[in-house]
């Protein structure tokens, strides 16, 4: 509502293994989820910083205490480094758009930033802690509710953001969701990753591969369903550079997913009053990194088929549809809304 | 347009209201009808699901020598949601501990060694009974843990008589971060042999809705009590964990038994909505280490090495399970 150059609104979509934030200003930014700071006087020489983010960070973690301070969506629990890690995430975030902290003229920063639909309250209480110094203001909405307010879907839709830590999954019903309409999962990114490394192992007992490279394996040929071609991977066997084959352990790990998203979306839709169902079940969207799976919405189809038929439809931008969705609440709220959620 | 501006409004509004809720400790408000107590509800279902019981064919399964179930016969186990109106008898009394924005820091497991007092549970031909099996192991594993780097307490560690709801509270109460409940099997046919892991769940198996009315019959809560919890937590996040560790753990004893022993067979992990993983707040798995109906595990069952080898598998799977949550730094792991 209230524009000025006294103000700038930002939507933060605070991922597990990525985080973008979208700005009034109209900058926008993704960054990879690490933090790492030198582990000695050594080290600090050579990465001349005192701290690390993004994929900075993880280009440089052989000289770095590295850290991906986000477990499922959220702080992990009982670290102070890791809530420590979670601040530099979003303060280099803030900085990304040009807020300069100590800058005379900084703006007063109102920060939507999206957590787990199913985020415990103290967890919730611990992110605004985090956000003190950082932002003016903050609110914590769920990440499918900001996917879904960013597209205007606020009526009969259920909007399923896949990361890599969480799966979040909520209806929408025309009204501000509460608990029963939403569901967290951790059935997401980071555990196709894990099924995906121990199948690769299992079957090429002598290659050797990193949980980043199952990674990046994964964001560039993750598949449910026929397979498009054969994924030929190269890796080191006893040293030695091989090309591999792990078509059917990429389309066994991938569809991992598929039989926890399924039965949490058939529960979400059997609570939605029946007159509806039909509605929501032609409008279901996809979002988040890990929706960027090729066939998904097309399996997603299928099931929606034996239910009686829907439509699912991956967002435009998955990456950052969560931070525009925060920006446009952001916008939205009036000076008073942000007045209330201060943190001074 | 305006309908759509009117809509985002009032989202918005409830989004800020939450805010401010949690920004001042105010608890959620209650967005649903609050259920009312039904208790004639309740009966009738239950004199439903008596009669079904009754109209149910012999099962397959035998409880031997084991004394017979002295609580209300089970109703099958459903998967639907509860209908309109129907009581929420149980259904707040699991608190969900929500894995996926809470990670798991491993700090205190309760090894829960079944039945024991007037609770034999099964018992085998030669007079075996399941609560000295389960015991012995829950003792020997808890010596094994000795130098872990978490604490271990079990919920009896002697032979006495303890209510299923004893065993969840003594779990909830102690903030525990894993629970961990030992049982023996007794299956028909008696070729049957090999372990098997539970985690709650529902079950269409009429094999382990037996074995759960046999194992849930010192509950104070009615099956349908039960079923209804079910439908409440079915989807709840704490299945992750429990899935997780009950494959850990069916591995490790799978495997670990299996040498030595050929013919043991791998039955799996498996969900049912035992009373015990029904109530408790963390990842929990009911475990039947072995099979008293098989005269072969029975002989295995007398012989002190072997339960002590069902120990050890025990180890190896809660240390297992325990690296990938706590990371290699933790002491003797």
């Amino acid at each position: 509502m209230e524009e000025s150059n006294d103000n700038l609104c930002v939507g933060i979509d605070l991922g597990t293994s990525r985080s973008s934030i979208s700005a009034s200003n109209g900058e926008r930014y993704v960054i990879d989820s690490y933090v790492g700071w030198p582990v000695d006087m050594v080290a600090r020489k050579l990465v001349k910083k005192q701290v690390l983010v993004g994929r900075e960070a993880l280009d440089n973690r052989p000289m770095l205490e590295l850290r991906r301070p986000l477990e499922r969506g959220i702080i992990k629990e009982g670290s102070q480094k890791d809530e420590e890690a979670v601040q530099e995430i979003l303060r280099h975030l803030i900085s990304l758009v040009g807020v300069k902290q100590k800058s005379k003229n900084r703006p007063k920063v109102r920060a939507v930033i999206g957590v787990p639909a199913e985020a415990f309250r103290v967890s919730k209480q611990r992110l605004r802690g985090v956000m003190e110094g950082i932002a003016d203001s903050v609110m914590l909405v769920s990440e499918p509710f900001a996917v879904a307010y960013g597209m205007e879907a606020l009526l009969h839709a259920l909007v399923i953001d896949i990361g890599a830590g969480t799966a979040d999954f909520c209806v929408m019903q025309g009204r501000y969701p509460t608990e029963e309409d939403q569901r967290t999962l951790s059935n997401a990114g980071d555990s196709i990753d894990e099924q995906l490394s121990k199948l690769v192992a299992e079957r090429y007992p002598e290659a050797q591969f990193t949980i980043h490279m199952i990674r990046a394996w994964k964001e560039k040929w993750s598949y449910v369903g026929q397979p498009q071609g054969r994924v030929m991977i190269t890796t080191p066997v006893k040293g030695k550079a091989t090309e591999l084959d792990i078509t059917d352990e990429m389309r066994a790990a991938c569809e991992s997913i598929l039989p926890p998203l399924t039965e949490t979306m058939l529960d979400l839709l059997s609570k939605v009053t029946p007159d509806y169902q039909e509605n929501v079940r032609n409008n279901v969207i996809l979002a988040g990194g890990t929706s960027l799976i090729a066939g998904l919405p097309e399996a997603v189809q299928k099931y929606l088929g034996e239910l009686g038929g829907g439509r699912a439809t991956v967002v435009k931008d998955p990456v950052f549809a969560g931070s525009d969705g925060g920006l446009a609440i952001a916008r939205d709220a009036s000076p008073s809304d942000w007045e209330k959620l201060s943190l001074v | 347009m305006a309908r759509v501006e009117q809509t985002k409004l009032q989202v918005l509004r409830g989004a800020v209201q939450d805010n401010f809720d949690i920004l001042h400790g105010i608890k959620t408000r209650p967005t649903t009808e609050t259920p009312r107590p039904l208790r004639h509800w309740l009966w009738g279902l239950l004199l439903i699901a008596g009669m079904a019981y009754l109209a149910t064919p012999a099962s397959v399964v035998s409880i031997g020598k084991a004394s017979a179930p002295s609580a209300p016969a089970p109703a099958p186990v459903v998967t639907s949601g509860r209908a309109a109106g129907e009581p929420d008898v149980i259904a707040s009394r699991p608190q969900p501990l929500n894995r996926e924005v809470f990670p798991l820091s491993l700090k205190r497991i309760v090894i829960d060694p079944g039945h024991g007092g007037v609770q034999t549970g099964a018992v085998a031909e030669s007079g075996l009974t399941e609560k000295e099996i389960t015991l012995d192991v829950a003792l020997r594993l808890r010596r094994l843990l000795i130098d872990a780097p978490f604490e271990v307490l079990l919920t009896r560690d002697s032979d006495k008589t303890l209510a299923l709801e004893k065993r969840v509270e003594f779990a909830n109460s102690n903030s525990a971060d894993l629970f961990i409940s030992i049982h023996v099997n007794w299956m028909e046919p008696r070729t049957i042999r090999g372990p098997e892991t539970f985690f709650v769940g529902p079950t269409d198996d009429p094999l382990i809705m037996k074995l759960v009315s046999m194992e849930n019959r010192d509950s104070k809560h009615s099956f349908t009590d039960l079923r209804q919890a079910l439908d409440k937590i079915y989807i709840d996040a704490r299945r992750n964990e429990s899935r997780t560790l009950a494959k850990t753990i069916q591995g490790q004893l799978y495997g670990f038994l299996k040498q030595g022993n050929a013919a043991l067979e791998n039955r799996g992990v498996k969900t049912a909505p035992f009373a015990v993983l029904m109530g408790t707040q963390m990842p929990a798995i009911l475990v039947e280490v072995s099979c008293l109906s098989n005269s072969d595990e029975v002989k295995l069952l007398t012989n002190g090495e072997y339960r002590e080898k069902i120990a050890l598998a025990l180890l190896d799977g809660i240390r297992s399970y325990a690296n990938n949550i706590n990371g290699l730094q933790r002491k003797g792991t």
